[in-house]
């Protein structure tokens, strides 16, 4: 029995278990490989999605738990005017080294900015805390989630 | 040259997926290159510029890099390029100072800095020459710049896509006869680039090899054993079997996969075949035992590797003794990405896809473990989620390779966190033993140093390629 979900606007099926993390539902099964498998137990913050707008780890979310509730992945994220502004921010200030984790930041920081338009750094330290960056570019993260928040409230 | 011009062409039709930055060229694109004067150009009658990247990207910013040198040279913009991941070849893409193709010892730039310019003077000056042959001027009249060749004195001006064809049927000339630019002509080396790399790490369009599809492709979750040298002694396929979503439980000599349609299943897969290990001849290794035989071969006479008077004598006449132990743990990489390869294994080939850092030596490897020639093993690289050394290692692939031997189509293999950590190839331990001699005043007079620990070539089987990688390295640093 095929399971419903809406992915970044459109619903979208899976014939999986219903205690199936969200993460492998998107990357191996709908085929939307820009959201991270990193650790599997929400310690690194890799897989980061949005559940009705609040960040999750999606490796540890079973799909069957999502319901109606809309799933918006990085794929998606330049639709909302945070996730565009995050975007510019992070290639104006070059934050990427490897990459992988990016999407995990991108999507935390997005989050943290729709519910937070203007984050002190203690703010961002806090959103931010679960989202480990091997190459260590977070004084960039938080100074691109500044930069972000000064060109948005400039538009 | 028209031998190493073909070559190339093969070796590039090999390549696939490679495509990281894209710029709306046609997919077909890439095919159509006309000029390919070496192995890191090749240019399609549109125009499009395609740069094969000899080293891998995992971070550092050398794809970018990389095609600044190249760029800066051929006289094309940094916004014009195609990238390419290069396929494996030594002989097209060694570096030269680790004399293989290997991304590592920061040594990228040193060794690339001039041939890359090179490459992209030669491609440059058979562009120009095309023109000015076109054009009945001497060649020293025009110039080249950001994709075409201009003759100031007549106003002309050819894309480098019109010149493509004549400029392919032209004499290459040697890379060293080629005329460089004096650095005060430089417009790319030198300045702050845009890294090329990074506006699809943004949007999660960027491929890692952990991000690789495939028709048909099946994932693999794998349990190896927790013991080194260890073996799978009993196991319950028929519980993973019938974990919805499970196609097949696979053995190796050292692990088991469980083969399924997506990564949970096969999670759940791995669980429910409840392995037992026969851990083997190294049960009770552990780090304590470690531990002690370095603690006690610190105190042995070993190798010496610098002697200058003798230390001995000095320390038993100084007025103090300092006596110090340090200790440097195991420690995994711990990349992001965890370890991934994806195979397709046919009788006659094999196609692997995945991020390395050394494309040539699991070509090689994977060679001598299936018997297939090299050029039957294809290596499709990828961007690296974090390499750090870790991605130097073939072990993975060699898993990988031994699972989808027995699997009919492509198969991922994707190692959980806690594979990846418990069977990283670790930095090994060092115990490191010193004394100090000092006198009256607390002035050194002597010191000495003894060293134990394991080398970090100790485990890696020999390839034709190897031990000039191992004396490179082992000159170098400890972890590359």
């Amino acid at each position: 029995m095929a399971i419903t979900i809406k992915v970044n606007g459109t619903a979208r099926h899976a014939d999986v278990d219903a205690d199936t993390p969200l993460l492998w539902v998107l990357r191996d099964v709908l085929g939307m490989p820009g959201t991270k498998f990193g650790c599997g137990i929400a310690l690194c913050g890799a897989c980061t999605v949005h559940v009705d707008g609040v960040p999750r780890r999606s490796c540890i979310t079973p799909v069957g738990s999502i319901g109606y509730s809309a799933v918006t992945t990085i794929e998606a994220i330049d639709k909302t005017p945070q996730g565009k502004a995050l975007q510019q921010a992070w290639l104006d200030l070059e934050v990427v080294q490897c990459g992988y984790c990016q999407s995990g930041q991108i999507m935390s920081a997005a989050a943290l900015l729709a519910a937070t338009p203007k984050p002190t750094d203690a703010d961002i330290d806090a959103a931010m805390a679960g989202n480990v960056c091997r190459c260590g570019t977070y004084q960039r993260i938080r100074a691109a989630i500044h930069r972000a928040v000064k060109e948005t409230s400039n538009a | 040259m028209r031998d190493s011009r073909r070559s190339f062409l093969k070796a590039a039709a090999a390549v696939s997926g490679g495509l990281i930055v894209d710029l709306a060229w046609p997919a077909a694109a890439a095919s159509a290159a006309v000029f390919a004067p070496n192995a890191f150009i090749r240019i399609d009658r549109s125009g499009g510029v395609t740069l094969v990247m000899p080293m891998v990207e995992m971070g550092q910013g050398i794809y970018t890099a990389m095609a600044m040198l190249l760029a800066e040279e051929l006289e094309v913009g940094l916004g014009e390029v195609r990238l390419e991941h290069a396929p494996p070849n030594d002989a097209l893409y060694a570096n030269s100072l680790l004399h293989i193709q290997t991304t590592g010892q920061s040594a990228s730039i040193r060794a690339f800095w001039t041939p890359l310019r090179q490459a992209g003077a030669v491609g440059r000056t058979l562009l120009v020459q095309a023109a000015a042959n076109q054009w009945a001027v001497d060649a020293s009249t025009c110039r080249a710049a950001l994709g075409a060749v201009l003759h100031p004195a007549s106003g002309r001006r050819a894309g480098y896509g019109e010149l493509a064809d004549a400029a392919a049927r032209l004499p290459v000339p040697a890379r060293d006869s080629v005329a460089l630019k004096q650095s005060k002509d430089f417009t790319l080396i030198g300045t702050p680039a845009k890294r090329l790399d990074t506006p699809d790490k943004v949007n999660g369009r960027a491929q890692f090899g952990i991000d690789k599809r495939l028709p048909g492709m099946k994932i693999a979750a794998i349990a190896i054993s927790p013991a080194f040298g260890g073996k799978p002694k009993s196991l319950n396929a028929a519980a993973a079997r019938a974990v919805k979503g499970v196609r097949e439980v696979v053995r190796t000599d050292e692990a088991v996969a469980v083969v399924a349609d997506h990564m949970w299943a096969a999670k759940k897969g791995l669980k429910a075949a409840a392995i037992q290990w026969d851990d083997g001849p190294n049960a009770n290794l552990d780090s304590a035992a470690i531990i002690r035989q370095l603690e006690e071969a610190s105190r042995q006479p070993g190798a010496v590797a610098h002697n200058s008077g003798d230390a001995a004598k000095a320390l038993a006449g100084a007025a103090q003794r300092l006596d110090a132990v340090y200790q440097l743990p195991f420690l995994a990489h711990g990349a992001m990405e965890p370890m991934n390869c994806t195979v397709h294994a046919r009788k006659d080939g094999i196609d692997i896809w995945l991020g390395t850092q050394a494309p040539t030596l699991t070509q090689a490897m994977v060679a001598q473990l299936t018997g297939l020639p090299k050029d039957a093993i294809r290596i499709h690289n990828h961007l690296l989620g974090g390499g750090f050394g870790r991605r130097l290692d073939a072990d993975g692939t060699l898993h990988a390779v031994k699972i989808a031997q027995q699997v009919a189509g492509p198969v991922k293999v994707v190692w959980s966190r806690e594979e990846d950590i418990q069977h990283d190839l670790y930095r090994p331990y060092y115990y490191d033993r010193l004394s100090a001699g000092l006198d009256a005043n607390g002035r050194p007079v002597a010191w000495t140093h003894r060293i134990a620990g394991s080398s970090v070539m100790a485990n890696r089987p020999q390839t034709e390629a190897l031990p000039r990688l191992c004396s490179r390295i082992s000159r170098g640093s400890r972890s590359s």
